[in-house]
């Protein structure tokens, strides 16, 4: 009788353990269960440097989505972004790849245009700035004289 | 007979809707055609000469409205404060922002020494298009320099230029963005109003010298 108890007892804690060690990773890899909520739109980069699925997009530096996927389309960097379902994107808003800092993370900058035209769950944004490459432009300004 | 009648409305229709296209001409070619009489016009032994700066500018600036859509690069970086403006505002606005444009570009191009423009490629989506060059300057190097056009009627006006991917529309978005936000719209236009006319008036005093 003792023994079960203490067995049973030893069970749960493993069983919470479990539960709380999946919760973290839910937390800490932000996975989306059921797809995610919010729609989903697409933009094509030039080049995305360092970008990630799971980078934030930001408007204003307040977080309205992430990055779900990267893929390729006719070389260039086709981006799948997840964004909240509450905000509407203009269809000359601008998405820029920015870096926190100066070495920092790289994430999506949105500035919102003024077109009345909104772009619709799995649009298109038509207006892009990929980031620019410090080490290209380095190295431009440098040897570029000859 | 009534069948065949509509086949061959269709089929005619097929034929002239693409042709629209064609009658638009392509973007890089109607770009390429006003760049080459922008150079002309910088390289012109007659233009250059002292005293013609102001004619010289003038024709710069024709070409620039021929190929440029002002009024929709002015709409795109007011952005949302767009659609509260008066069409007086909008207008007085326009006019201001193509005088910046001048102000920071134009003079700049009078800088003009030679260098060579190639075009990369162009990419056309429905209505849009983006056409991709490069500047190569003397020494050999190259800057990517994007036109993004838009067909309007049957011409494609460029309406945002991306140097070094640097968009011209987000850089001057943010900052009347900044300016309407912290100050008013009112505010924006008088700082505007009041560098033109310093700009005019450093310009007179230039020529009188």
């Amino acid at each position: 009788m003792e023994r079960s108890r203490v067995n049973i007892a030893v069970g749960i804690f493993v069983i919470l353990g479990m539960v709380a060690l999946g919760y973290l990773s839910v937390k800490l890899g932000q996975v989306s269960f059921l797809g995610g909520r919010g729609y989903p739109v697409t933009v094509d980069f030039p080049s995305v440097g360092g970008l990630k699925a799971g980078s934030s997009v930001e408007i204003a530096g307040v977080e309205i989505g992430r990055v779900e996927s990267i893929g390729l389309a006719d070389y260039q960097a086709r981006v799948t972004l997840r964004v909240q379902s509450g905000i509407k994107l203009q269809e000359d808003a601008i998405a820029s790849i920015k870096t926190k800092g100066l070495i920092g993370e790289k994430y999506i900058r949105i500035s919102p245009g003024g077109s009345e035209k909104i772009i619709p769950p799995n649009g298109k944004i038509r207006e892009v700035e990929a980031p620019v490459d410090f080490e290209e432009l380095l190295s431009k300004y440098i040897f570029g004289k000859v | 007979m009534a069948r065949f009648a509509l086949a061959l409305a269709t089929a005619l229709l097929l034929i002239i809707a693409p042709l629209g296209r064609v009658w638009a001409g392509a973007p890089t070619d109607q770009l390429r055609a006003q760049i080459d009489r922008a150079v002309k016009l910088l390289e012109d032994p007659e233009l250059k000469k002292e005293g013609r700066q102001r004619d010289r500018r003038a024709a710069v600036r024709q070409v620039a409205n021929d190929i440029f859509d002002f009024s929709e690069t002015a709409r795109r970086s007011l952005a949302r404060h767009w659609a509260a403006r008066t069409q007086a505002e909008r207008d007085e606005f326009v006019q201001l922002f193509s005088d910046l444009l001048e102000r920071s570009y134009i003079s700049k191009i009078e800088l003009y020494g030679g260098e060579k423009i190639r075009f990369v490629g162009e990419s056309i989506d429905a209505d849009g298009a983006i056409v991709r060059t490069r500047l190569v300057t003397k020494q050999g190097t190259e800057i990517p320099i994007d036109y993004k056009m838009h067909l309007r009627g049957d011409r494609w006006l460029v309406y945002d230029v991306l140097i070094e991917g640097v968009s011209l529309i987000a850089n001057y978005r943010t900052q009347f963005n900044k300016i309407i936000t912290t100050s008013s719209f009112q505010e924006l236009v008088k700082k505007m109003k009041t560098k033109q006319e310093e700009f005019l008036q450093e310009e007179k005093r230039t020529s009188q010298r």
